[in-house]
Protein backbone atom coordinates (compact mmCIF):
# COMPACT_ATOMS: atom_id res chain seq x y z
CA UNK A 1 0.00 0.00 0.00
CA UNK A 2 2.29 2.77 1.28
CA UNK A 3 5.79 2.23 2.64
CA UNK A 4 5.69 1.45 6.40
CA UNK A 5 7.20 4.17 8.61
CA UNK A 6 9.42 1.72 10.48
CA UNK A 7 10.98 -1.70 10.04
CA UNK A 8 8.57 -4.34 11.39
CA UNK A 9 11.38 -6.22 13.10
CA UNK A 10 13.81 -3.73 14.60
CA UNK A 11 11.95 -0.41 14.51
CA UNK A 12 14.40 1.61 12.44
CA UNK A 13 12.74 4.36 10.37
CA UNK A 14 12.67 3.11 6.77
CA UNK A 15 9.85 5.27 5.31
CA UNK A 16 12.11 8.13 4.29
CA UNK A 17 14.55 5.77 2.55
CA UNK A 18 12.02 4.38 0.08
CA UNK A 19 11.56 7.44 -2.21
CA UNK A 20 15.36 7.85 -2.31
CA UNK A 21 15.84 4.14 -3.10
CA UNK A 22 13.33 4.23 -5.98
CA UNK A 23 14.87 7.39 -7.40
CA UNK A 24 18.45 6.08 -7.29
CA UNK A 25 17.77 2.57 -8.60
CA UNK A 26 15.75 4.04 -11.49
CA UNK A 27 18.87 5.92 -12.46
CA UNK A 28 20.64 2.58 -12.71
CA UNK A 29 22.52 2.45 -9.41
CA UNK A 30 23.21 -0.92 -7.79
CA UNK A 31 20.37 -1.64 -5.28
CA UNK A 32 22.72 -3.21 -2.72
CA UNK A 33 24.96 -0.16 -2.70
CA UNK A 34 21.98 2.21 -2.50
CA UNK A 35 20.69 0.34 0.58
CA UNK A 36 24.16 0.50 2.17
CA UNK A 37 24.37 4.23 1.47
CA UNK A 38 20.94 4.74 3.05
CA UNK A 39 22.24 3.13 6.25
CA UNK A 40 20.08 -0.01 6.03
CA UNK A 41 22.62 -2.62 7.08
CA UNK A 42 20.38 -5.24 8.75
CA UNK A 43 18.47 -7.57 6.45
CA UNK A 44 15.19 -6.90 8.30
CA UNK A 45 15.32 -3.25 7.22
CA UNK A 46 16.55 -4.06 3.70
CA UNK A 47 13.61 -6.38 3.03
CA UNK A 48 11.17 -3.61 4.04
CA UNK A 49 12.36 -1.62 1.04
CA UNK A 50 13.04 -4.48 -1.39
CA UNK A 51 9.74 -6.30 -0.91
CA UNK A 52 7.49 -3.25 -0.87
CA UNK A 53 4.75 -2.85 -3.50
CA UNK A 54 3.68 0.79 -3.73
CA UNK A 55 -0.07 0.53 -4.42
CA UNK A 56 -1.32 3.76 -2.84
CA UNK A 57 -1.94 5.28 -6.29
CA UNK A 58 -4.33 2.43 -7.14
CA UNK A 59 -6.64 3.17 -4.18
CA UNK A 60 -6.26 6.96 -4.33
CA UNK A 61 -9.43 7.52 -6.43
CA UNK A 62 -11.56 5.50 -3.97
CA UNK A 63 -10.77 7.64 -0.88
CA UNK B 1 32.63 -2.16 35.18
CA UNK B 2 34.38 0.17 32.75
CA UNK B 3 32.76 1.63 29.66
CA UNK B 4 34.83 2.76 26.69
CA UNK B 5 33.15 4.30 23.65
CA UNK B 6 34.68 2.75 20.51
CA UNK B 7 32.77 4.90 18.03
CA UNK B 8 29.94 7.37 18.43
CA UNK B 9 27.78 9.06 15.81
CA UNK B 10 24.57 10.95 16.66
CA UNK B 11 22.52 7.88 15.65
CA UNK B 12 24.81 4.88 16.21
CA UNK B 13 27.21 3.92 18.97
CA UNK B 14 29.61 1.07 19.66
CA UNK B 15 31.05 0.60 23.11
CA UNK B 16 33.32 -1.73 25.00
CA UNK B 17 32.34 -2.78 28.51
CA UNK B 18 35.26 -4.21 30.48
CA UNK B 19 35.55 -6.04 33.82
CA UNK B 20 31.94 -7.12 33.49
CA UNK B 21 29.76 -10.14 32.80
CA UNK B 22 26.84 -10.76 30.42
CA UNK B 23 24.19 -10.03 33.10
CA UNK B 24 25.31 -6.40 33.34
CA UNK B 25 25.36 -5.93 29.59
CA UNK B 26 21.91 -7.47 29.33
CA UNK B 27 20.55 -5.17 32.07
CA UNK B 28 21.84 -2.21 30.07
CA UNK B 29 20.35 -3.59 26.84
CA UNK B 30 16.93 -4.03 28.40
CA UNK B 31 16.91 -0.51 29.84
CA UNK B 32 17.98 0.93 26.46
CA UNK B 33 15.12 -0.85 24.70
CA UNK B 34 12.28 -0.56 27.21
CA UNK B 35 12.94 2.14 29.79
CA UNK B 36 14.56 5.21 28.24
CA UNK B 37 11.60 7.56 27.60
CA UNK B 38 11.00 9.68 24.49
CA UNK B 39 8.24 11.79 22.98
CA UNK B 40 5.79 10.30 20.46
CA UNK B 41 2.39 11.29 19.11
CA UNK B 42 -0.35 9.66 21.18
CA UNK B 43 -3.59 11.56 20.50
CA UNK B 44 -4.72 12.57 17.01
CA UNK B 45 -7.80 14.64 16.28
CA UNK B 46 -9.14 14.67 12.71
CA UNK B 47 -11.21 17.46 11.23
CA UNK B 48 -14.27 15.87 9.63
CA UNK B 49 -16.46 17.36 6.90
CA UNK B 50 -15.55 19.83 4.17
CA UNK B 51 -12.38 21.95 4.36
CA UNK B 52 -12.54 25.33 2.64
CA UNK B 53 -9.25 26.71 1.28
CA UNK B 54 -8.32 30.42 1.18
CA UNK B 55 -9.06 30.50 -2.56
CA UNK B 56 -12.64 29.37 -1.89
CA UNK B 57 -12.19 25.84 -3.22
CA UNK B 58 -13.84 23.17 -1.13
CA UNK B 59 -12.02 19.95 -0.22
CA UNK B 60 -13.29 16.76 1.32
CA UNK B 61 -11.54 15.51 4.45
CA UNK B 62 -10.93 12.02 3.08
CA UNK B 63 -7.80 10.07 2.21
CA UNK B 64 -6.97 6.59 0.87
CA UNK B 65 -5.99 5.36 4.36
CA UNK B 66 -8.26 4.96 7.38
CA UNK B 67 -7.85 7.68 10.03
CA UNK B 68 -6.61 4.99 12.44
CA UNK B 69 -3.80 4.09 10.03
CA UNK B 70 -2.78 7.73 9.69
CA UNK B 71 -2.82 8.18 13.48
CA UNK B 72 -0.63 5.08 13.83
CA UNK B 73 1.83 6.34 11.22
CA UNK B 74 1.99 9.76 12.92
CA UNK B 75 2.80 7.99 16.19
CA UNK B 76 5.81 6.25 14.66
CA UNK B 77 7.47 9.47 13.49
CA UNK B 78 10.50 10.30 15.69
CA UNK B 79 9.90 13.52 17.65
CA UNK B 80 12.92 15.47 18.97
CA UNK B 81 13.05 14.98 22.73
CA UNK B 82 14.84 16.92 25.46
CA UNK B 83 14.81 14.57 28.44
CA UNK B 84 15.71 17.42 30.81
CA UNK B 85 12.62 19.39 29.79
CA UNK B 86 9.73 16.95 29.54
CA UNK B 87 7.77 15.18 32.28
CA UNK B 88 5.29 12.38 31.93
CA UNK B 89 1.84 13.91 31.47
CA UNK B 90 0.17 11.97 34.29
CA UNK B 91 2.83 13.08 36.78
CA UNK B 92 3.50 16.58 35.45
CA UNK B 93 4.02 19.00 38.38
CA UNK B 94 2.97 22.04 36.29
CA UNK B 95 -0.40 20.91 34.99
CA UNK B 96 -1.29 17.67 36.84
CA UNK B 97 -2.17 15.87 33.61
CA UNK B 98 -3.98 18.70 31.83
CA UNK B 99 -1.22 19.15 29.25
CA UNK B 100 1.35 21.97 29.19
CA UNK B 101 4.60 22.83 27.34
CA UNK B 102 6.56 20.67 29.84
CA UNK B 103 4.69 17.48 29.08
CA UNK B 104 3.02 17.76 25.66
CA UNK B 105 3.85 18.95 22.15
CA UNK B 106 0.96 19.82 19.83
CA UNK B 107 1.41 19.46 16.08
CA UNK B 108 -0.89 20.38 13.24
CA UNK B 109 -1.04 18.98 9.72
CA UNK B 110 -2.89 21.10 7.23
CA UNK B 111 -2.44 19.77 3.73
CA UNK B 112 -4.51 19.85 0.55
CA UNK B 113 -4.23 17.33 -2.27
CA UNK B 114 -3.08 16.24 -4.69
CA UNK B 115 0.25 15.32 -3.18
CA UNK B 116 2.20 13.37 -0.60
CA UNK B 117 1.82 14.31 3.07
CA UNK B 118 5.21 13.85 4.77
CA UNK B 119 6.70 14.38 8.21
CA UNK B 120 7.74 17.86 6.98
CA UNK B 121 4.05 18.85 7.09
CA UNK B 122 3.97 18.32 10.88
CA UNK B 123 3.95 21.89 12.19
CA UNK B 124 4.74 22.20 15.90
CA UNK B 125 2.64 24.76 17.75
CA UNK B 126 5.38 26.75 19.47
CA UNK B 127 9.10 26.06 19.07
CA UNK B 128 10.26 25.35 15.48
CA UNK B 129 13.04 23.14 16.95
CA UNK B 130 10.35 20.52 17.62
CA UNK B 131 9.96 19.74 13.91
CA UNK B 132 10.72 16.05 13.20
CA UNK B 133 14.40 15.63 12.32
CA UNK B 134 13.55 13.27 9.45
CA UNK B 135 11.49 15.42 7.07
CA UNK B 136 10.98 12.80 4.36
CA UNK B 137 8.77 10.14 5.97
CA UNK B 138 5.63 9.59 3.84
CA UNK B 139 2.42 9.68 5.92
CA UNK B 140 -0.32 9.42 3.30
CA UNK B 141 -1.01 10.45 -0.28
CA UNK B 142 -3.93 12.76 -1.08
CA UNK B 143 -5.84 12.88 -4.34
CA UNK B 144 -7.40 15.87 -6.10
CA UNK B 145 -10.08 17.46 -3.91
CA UNK B 146 -8.89 15.58 -0.81
CA UNK B 147 -7.48 17.40 2.22
CA UNK B 148 -6.28 16.69 5.72
CA UNK B 149 -6.57 18.86 8.83
CA UNK B 150 -5.24 17.16 11.92
CA UNK B 151 -4.12 18.08 15.44
CA UNK B 152 -1.73 15.65 17.05
CA UNK B 153 -0.47 15.59 20.64
CA UNK B 154 2.88 14.04 21.56
CA UNK B 155 3.61 12.87 25.10
CA UNK B 156 6.47 11.16 26.91
CA UNK B 157 6.34 7.37 27.19
CA UNK B 158 8.60 4.32 27.16
CA UNK B 159 9.14 1.22 25.06
CA UNK B 160 7.30 -1.03 27.51
CA UNK B 161 4.00 0.55 26.45
CA UNK B 162 4.45 0.87 22.69
CA UNK B 163 7.27 0.54 20.15
CA UNK B 164 6.73 4.17 19.13
CA UNK B 165 8.27 5.15 22.50
CA UNK B 166 11.29 2.90 22.01
CA UNK B 167 14.28 5.20 21.71
CA UNK B 168 16.83 2.63 20.47
CA UNK B 169 16.93 -0.24 18.01
CA UNK B 170 19.47 -2.79 16.88
CA UNK B 171 20.72 -3.09 20.47
CA UNK B 172 23.04 -6.06 20.71
CA UNK B 173 26.22 -7.25 22.33
CA UNK B 174 28.77 -10.01 21.99
CA UNK B 175 31.87 -11.18 23.79
CA UNK B 176 35.17 -9.67 22.84
CA UNK B 177 36.65 -12.22 20.40
CA UNK B 178 39.95 -13.91 21.21
CA UNK B 179 41.90 -14.54 18.02
CA UNK B 180 45.16 -16.44 17.57
CA UNK B 181 47.05 -17.06 14.34
CA UNK B 182 49.61 -19.77 15.05
CA UNK B 183 51.24 -18.62 18.29
CA UNK B 184 50.46 -14.95 17.72
CA UNK B 185 47.56 -13.36 19.66
CA UNK B 186 45.66 -10.76 17.63
CA UNK B 187 43.21 -8.01 18.51
CA UNK B 188 40.09 -8.83 16.47
CA UNK B 189 38.79 -5.24 16.66
CA UNK B 190 42.05 -3.72 15.43
CA UNK B 191 41.23 -2.28 11.97
CA UNK B 192 44.61 -3.62 10.73
CA UNK B 193 43.52 -7.22 11.39
CA UNK B 194 41.25 -8.67 8.66
CA UNK B 195 38.71 -10.21 11.04
CA UNK B 196 35.99 -12.21 9.23
CA UNK B 197 32.67 -12.11 11.10
CA UNK B 198 31.42 -15.15 9.16
CA UNK B 199 34.34 -17.54 9.62
CA UNK B 200 36.31 -16.46 12.69
CA UNK B 201 33.54 -16.33 15.29
CA UNK B 202 33.40 -19.07 17.85
CA UNK B 203 30.72 -19.92 20.39
CA UNK B 204 33.27 -21.37 22.81
CA UNK B 205 33.72 -19.54 26.09
CA UNK B 206 35.73 -22.06 28.12
CA UNK B 207 38.61 -22.73 25.76
CA UNK B 208 39.55 -21.79 22.24
CA UNK B 209 38.34 -23.59 19.19
CA UNK B 210 40.32 -24.18 15.98
CA UNK B 211 38.46 -22.94 12.90
CA UNK B 212 39.41 -23.71 9.30
CA UNK B 213 39.39 -20.59 7.15
CA UNK B 214 37.52 -20.35 3.85
CA UNK B 215 39.93 -19.61 0.99
CA UNK B 216 37.03 -18.40 -1.20
CA UNK B 217 36.15 -15.65 1.34
CA UNK B 218 37.81 -12.29 0.67
CA UNK B 219 38.49 -11.39 4.30
CA UNK B 220 39.67 -14.88 5.24
CA UNK B 221 42.00 -14.96 2.20
CA UNK B 222 43.54 -11.66 3.27
CA UNK B 223 44.03 -13.05 6.77
CA UNK B 224 45.62 -16.27 5.45
CA UNK B 225 48.05 -14.34 3.26
CA UNK B 226 48.93 -11.87 6.00
CA UNK B 227 49.69 -14.42 8.73
CA UNK B 228 50.53 -17.48 6.54
CA UNK B 229 47.99 -19.74 8.27
CA UNK B 230 45.19 -22.12 7.19
CA UNK B 231 43.22 -21.93 10.44
CA UNK B 232 42.72 -19.70 13.47
CA UNK B 233 42.16 -20.33 17.14
CA UNK B 234 39.04 -18.45 18.18
CA UNK B 235 37.44 -17.96 21.56
CA UNK B 236 35.49 -15.44 23.60
CA UNK B 237 36.26 -13.30 26.61
CA UNK B 238 33.08 -13.06 28.77
CA UNK B 239 34.57 -10.29 30.93
CA UNK B 240 34.77 -7.90 27.97
CA UNK B 241 31.65 -7.13 25.97
CA UNK B 242 31.23 -5.16 22.77
CA UNK B 243 27.83 -3.49 22.55
CA UNK B 244 26.14 -1.66 19.68
CA UNK B 245 22.95 0.35 19.40
CA UNK B 246 21.20 2.93 17.22
CA UNK B 247 18.66 5.62 18.02
CA UNK B 248 15.74 6.72 15.86
CA UNK B 249 16.86 10.36 15.94
CA UNK B 250 14.58 11.48 18.79
CA UNK B 251 17.54 11.46 21.14
CA UNK B 252 21.29 11.39 20.51
CA UNK B 253 23.15 8.15 21.30
CA UNK B 254 24.97 9.94 24.10
CA UNK B 255 21.75 11.19 25.71
CA UNK B 256 20.22 7.69 25.49
CA UNK B 257 23.25 6.01 27.08
CA UNK B 258 23.48 8.55 29.91
CA UNK B 259 19.73 8.25 30.57
CA UNK B 260 19.92 4.42 30.57
CA UNK B 261 22.83 4.36 33.04
CA UNK B 262 21.01 6.87 35.28
CA UNK B 263 17.90 4.68 35.32
CA UNK B 264 19.98 1.59 36.20
CA UNK B 265 21.87 3.42 38.96
CA UNK B 266 18.64 4.75 40.44
CA UNK B 267 16.99 1.35 40.35
CA UNK B 268 19.91 -0.41 42.05
CA UNK B 269 20.24 2.25 44.75
CA UNK B 270 16.51 1.97 45.49
CA UNK B 271 16.86 -1.81 45.82
CA UNK B 272 19.89 -1.38 48.09
CA UNK B 273 18.02 1.09 50.32
CA UNK B 274 15.06 -1.25 50.63
CA UNK B 275 17.30 -4.24 51.30
CA UNK B 276 19.16 -2.43 54.07
CA UNK B 277 15.84 -1.40 55.65
CA UNK B 278 14.95 -5.10 56.04
CA UNK B 279 17.67 -5.85 58.59
ZN1 LIG C 1 15.11 -3.62 10.69
ZN1 LIG D 1 2.27 19.40 32.08
ZN1 LIG E 1 35.52 -15.43 5.95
Amino acid sequence: MIIPVRCFTCGKVVGSAFPAFVEKTRQGENPAQVLDALGLKRYCCRRMILSHAELIDEVLPFG
Amino acid sequence: MKIKVLSAAPEAMRLLIEETEPAYANALRRVLVADVPKMAIEDVEFHLGPIRAEDGKEYESVSPLFDEMIAHRLGLIPIPTDLGLYNRREGCPNCHGEGCPNCTIIYSVNKRGPGLVTSADLEPIGDAKLRPADQKIPIVKLGDGQAMLVYATAILGDGKDHAKWQSTHGVGYRYYPILKAGTKTLDALDPEVPFCESHMQSTATEEEETLELASDCKTCKKFMDLYKVESVKAGNDPTRIVMEFETDGSLSTKAVLVAALDILAKRFSETATQASALA
